[in-house]
């Protein structure tokens, strides 16, 4: 029985795809993956929703995709996250960062 | 805007995208599966779960597909097919347009090349163009402002010494020297520049450097030289050529730098061959004489550029420079005491473009072309103002499909934006029209405008093509719009309720408009072209004072060297001799000055008259014995020269007619006397009378010129020779060139040229406005016939049931033509009468470009007014004899 799918945080989604790629290039499943293990399947990006959103960063000039070979032989597109998508993922770390922040004062005051 | 241009980018590869796309979720569904098996289950299973994972796989695609989706775009595309389909359909109507459009664009784009090159383009590698200036001193003589050709260098250090506006001062000349020795020496030109000069552009030589102050200073600057690139290139096939010597006039120079490719500093047409310091050139021109040119004031020759300072105003540069020129004007005075003082001639000066055709006083022929450049605009309206014609004409034989459009709930805005369509890629297609007519007409207009054979060419010239491509959307811009904008107004139910035979003829009060537009539009142009054609008309007719058909002009050059007036006394009466003996030749003289190059003033005072300077200004030309009968000057009292009038003889001068009327009104001028050079120089008898000529320029109105025997006079200023031929000239230069070369000494050389060269040279600002507004008008004309013609065509063609009713009730032919006939000439009176308010309204700016003639001579409006008219008489009587053919039974059954 696969865990209750969680709903992303809107405006989460691109920073989470930008994460994952700053790690290393990885394909549309790879990028799936990635956030459903470190969230230790907390997270689940909806298939529906990963792809558009692939196709509005790479147009952004946030990421840049290119196909390849994956180990075992398949074709497969990997994207890539670039210097202007960098900058854009620290400005949305700090964003989300600020707004954990001030939830959390909302929640918990002190 | 990335984003943008990204969007765009993959509209355009959208399909392979889509793929793309697809085989990225099907890899995503692979490797599902097999997750999905890998936890055991079938591969029913597995299929089914990967599948509900990826979730709805359309849906993915159309999310995606919408990022790769531009809606304008898609719009722009179906109307760009909708409109080709249309134009496809009615090839006729398409090249019209496209013919038209392309005849007004291209004769933008042409007048443009010329007009860039001759006024705005800057200067290859100038830094901060904005901020440099050349600078014109101004003054004013006897109520006239003047604005000078050459400056002082003297002037120069004054101006750089007197003013704080400036960030960077220097100094140029351009002109002809020979270069090189022996056998590859040729006549070049040559930049003269301060080092400063270099300091203007951000170039770097491609070899060496160039020359610094310290090479470029006063009273003799280092015999240096830098060579341009192109002649780097084809004399010495770039080679390193550093520290080599070469030769230009008579001195040796060393090569120390070669300037970078397309670089050739702010020198107007060729590119100078070499340039080197201005002061080592200033004191090569003074060495055979004794005049020191960084002190005195006697040589103006060369020209200033300067660099404003960052936040000084032009208009502040100018007072600062004013100023200081009014401070060097008295320095001046120190030296030469008979120069006006500063409060009469006020001297200013402007810091103004750096091409004198932008200049503060751009010459007749620059303001010239700037008047045919507005024609060509006015051409290209009119070419719109038809296009936009042919476009309603549709419009409104399409009113019921239009109508259809918007009652099933098309939107005014797609209609427009489909209209507009049509009508810029009409233009677009005019534009490549166009760009073609440019480059066959622009190599004409060039060599009409810039003297300039270069082989620049206007479809590489992106100036031009930018030009050419706004021209053509702002074409279509308006022809687009105008049919949208009357075409789709009145009721949308009576549009759609009438038959295609409407019930009554609609008048189109915008097509009107328009007709009327081309008509007085083209009166306006066609005006002017008969402005300009009767002003060359005049100035051909105009009694020169001499037969320039007859005679060749003889001049020799020493290519530098330095040959002692004794000796060019000799050389000058040895080319005479020579010259009348050659076979052909009917007469020959020696003179000092030639008309339109080389004019001649001497300080002049006439017992009984105070001021003779006051009364305008006098020139003088020597000559030798048969120096009237030479030219064909007639001798009007008195007598010319004769042989009498030797070096010892009692000094003589014959005076122009207009001279002799200024100085002695009533009074027999013979026997009067003139004191030439000096207050107490001896007297100098008037012998004679002539006939005014034109010396410095073909319209100038005082004639005022004397004549004195050359060997009484100064026979070291002899410089040329006039060589009067039997039969026609042109034909004999070479044998006159080579017989006179026998007598030249060293590398000396003649130069042999037909005088009428000269004149006609004089007469090229009217000859280019003659031919250019000609031109032009006659396409104008053109143009506006065939928009009548459509336009009556169209109207019969309206008409054809009210016409068979009148036929019907007993109208003759005559009747029927007269009425279709008329309606034409309605138009042409309304487009005359309309173009002769802009014409006259026009003529206060245009009159001093003409030549005795006046801007509104009444004579020639009427003759084009009459031209019109009969042009629309011709343009209406074809669709008014087919209205005569109209069988009443036919056309009142039909439909």
């Amino acid at each position: 029985m696969p865990p209750a799918k969680r709903d992303l945080l809107p405006g989460t989604l691109d920073m989470l795809i930008l994460s994952s790629l700053s790690v290393q290039s990885m394909h549309g499943y790879g990028i799936a993956q990635h956030i459903q293990r470190l969230s230790q399947d907390k997270l689940r990006v909806e298939e529906g929703s990963l792809y558009p959103a692939l196709q509005r960063m790479r147009q952004k000039g946030w990421i840049k995709a290119q196909w390849g070979q994956t180990p075992n032989n398949q074709r497969a597109r990997y994207y890539t996250i670039t210097v202007l998508g960098q900058r854009q993922l620290g400005e949305q770390e700090t964003s989300f960062a600020e707004l954990l922040d001030a939830i959390a004062r909302v929640m918990r005051p002190v | 805007m990335h984003e943008w241009l990204a969007r765009i980018i993959d509209w355009v590869r959208r399909d392979r995208l889509q793929a793309e796309l697809d085989d990225e979720l099907a890899f995503h569904r692979t490797l599902l599966e097999r997750d999905a098996r890998l936890e055991g289950a079938s591969a029913d299973d597995a299929a089914w779960a990967a599948r509900r994972q990826l979730g709805n796989a359309t849906r993915v695609r159309e999310d995606a597909r919408e990022r790769w989706s531009v809606p304008w775009l898609d719009h722009l595309q179906q109307d760009v097919r909708y409109a080709l389909r249309g134009l496809r359909r009615s090839p006729a109507f398409t090249l019209s347009v496209v013919v038209t459009l392309g005849l007004g664009i291209g004769a933008n784009a042409a007048m443009f090349g010329v007009i860039d090159r001759l006024m705005f383009r800057p200067h290859a590698y100038l830094r901060d163009a904005g901020r440099v200036h050349r600078v014109y001193l101004q003054y004013t003589d006897r109520e006239r402002e003047h604005t000078r050709d050459g400056m002082e260098y003297t002037r120069y250090l004054d101006l750089r010494r007197w003013t704080t506006s400036f960030a960077g001062y220097a100094a140029y000349y351009h002109a002809t020297l020979a270069v090189g020795t022996g056998d590859v020496a040729r006549e070049r030109r040559f930049a003269a520049v301060s080092a400063s000069f270099f300091d203007f552009f951000d170039a770097r030589p491609t070899l060496g450097r160039y020359f610094q102050a310290a090479e470029d200073s006063t009273p003799v600057g280092a015999s240096v030289v830098v060579l341009d690139h192109g002649f780097w290139k084809t004399e010495y096939a770039g080679r390193n050529v550093l520290g080599q010597p070469l030769q230009i006039g008579s001195d040796m120079y060393t090569i120390i730098g070669v300037a970078p490719e397309g670089f050739s500093g702010v020198s107007e047409g060729a590119n100078p061959a070499v340039y080197i310091p201005i002061t080592t050139f200033a004191a090569a021109r003074s060495r055979a004489t004794s005049r020191q040119y960084f002190l005195s004031y006697d040589w103006g020759w060369m020209d200033m550029m300067v660099r404003r300072k960052p936040g000084v105003t032009i208009a502040a540069a100018n007072a600062d420079l004013s100023a200081a020129h009014a401070r060097s004007w008295n320095a001046e005075r120190a030296l030469v005491a008979w120069r006006p003082p500063v409060d009469v001639a006020r001297p200013r000066a402007v810091a103004s473009a750096l091409r004198s055709a932008a200049g503060p006083d751009p010459g007749l022929e620059a303001r010239t072309l700037r008047w045919v450049s507005g024609v060509a605009v006015i051409v290209l309206l009119i070419a719109c103002a038809n296009v936009a014609n042919l476009f309603l004409a549709r419009a409104l034989r399409r009113r019921r499909e239009v109508a259809m459009r918007v009652a099933l709930g098309v939107s005014r805005g797609r209609l427009i934006a489909q209209s507009l369509t049509e009508s810029i890629v009409l233009s677009l297609a005019g534009c490549v029209v166009g760009v073609a007519v440019a480059q066959w007409g622009g190599v004409a207009l060039r060599r009409l405008f810039l003297d300039d054979t270069s082989r620049l060419d206007l479809v590489t010239d992106v100036r031009t093509l930018l030009v050419a491509l706004a021209a053509a959307l702002f074409a279509g811009m308006i022809t687009g719009i105008a049919p949208v904008m009357f075409g789709t107004r009145g009721g949308l139910a009576s549009a759609l309720k009438v038959g295609q035979r409407e019930g009554t003829y609609h008048r189109s009060p915008a097509r009107t408009a328009l007709l009327i537009t081309q008509g007085a539009l083209s009166m306006t142009l066609l005006v002017g072209a008969g402005l300009f054609v009767t002003s060359l008309q005049h100035v051909r007719d105009t009694r020169l004072g001499f037969d320039a058909d007859r005679i060749l002009l003889v001049r020799r050059d020493f290519r530098g060297a330095q040959v002692s007036d004794s000796d060019q006394v000799r050389l000058g009466r040895r080319m005479l001799e020579t010259a009348q003996a050659i076979p052909g030749v009917e007469r020959a003289a020696w003179v000092s000055d030639i008309p339109f190059m080389i004019t001649s003033t001497a300080r002049l005072s006439v017992p009984g008259i105070d001021s003779v300077a006051r009364l305008g200004e006098f020139t003088y030309q020597q000559g030798t014995t048969d120096y009237f009968a030479t030219m064909g000057t007639r001798i009007l009292k008195g007598r010319g020269f004769s042989k009498e009038d030797r070096a010892n003889a009692p000094a003589v001068v014959v005076v122009s007619a207009s001279m002799a009327r200024v100085l002695w009104p009533g009074v027999d001028p013979l026997g009067k006397c003139i004191r030439v050079g000096a207050d107490t120089a001896p007297c100098t008898t008037v012998v004679g009378v002539a006939e005014d000529v034109a010396h410095n320029s073909l319209t100038e109105a005082q004639r005022y010129r004397y004549y004195l025997p050359i060997e009484q006079f100064r026979p070291e200023n002899g410089y040329a020779v006039m060589v009067r031929m039997r039969g026609d000239p042109v034909a004999a230069v070479e044998r006159v060139r080579a017989a006179l070369q026998t007598v030249m000494p060293g590398q000396a050389y003649v130069i042999v040229r037909p005088m009428r060269d000269v004149v006609d040279g004089e007469r090229r600002s009217w000859r280019v406005g003659a031919t250019m507004f000609v031109a032009f008008g006659v396409l104008a004309l053109a143009v506006a016939a065939v928009g009548l013609y459509g336009v009556i065509a169209y109207n019969v063609a309206q008409r054809m049931q009210e016409l068979g009713v009148r036929v019907a009730l007993g109208a003759q032919p005559s009747d029927v033509v007269r009425l279709v006939v008329g309606q034409g000439v309605r138009f042409a009176v309304l487009g005359v009468t309309v173009g002769t308010v802009l014409a006259i309204g026009a003529a206060r700016w245009v009159q001093p470009l003409l030549f005795e003639q006046s801007a509104t001579d009444v004579r020639i409006f009427g003759a084009v007014g009459g031209v019109l008219v009969a042009v629309a008489v011709l343009a209406s009587s074809i669709p008014a004899r087919r209205a005569t053919r109209v069988d009443p039974n036919t056309v009142l059954r039909s439909d």
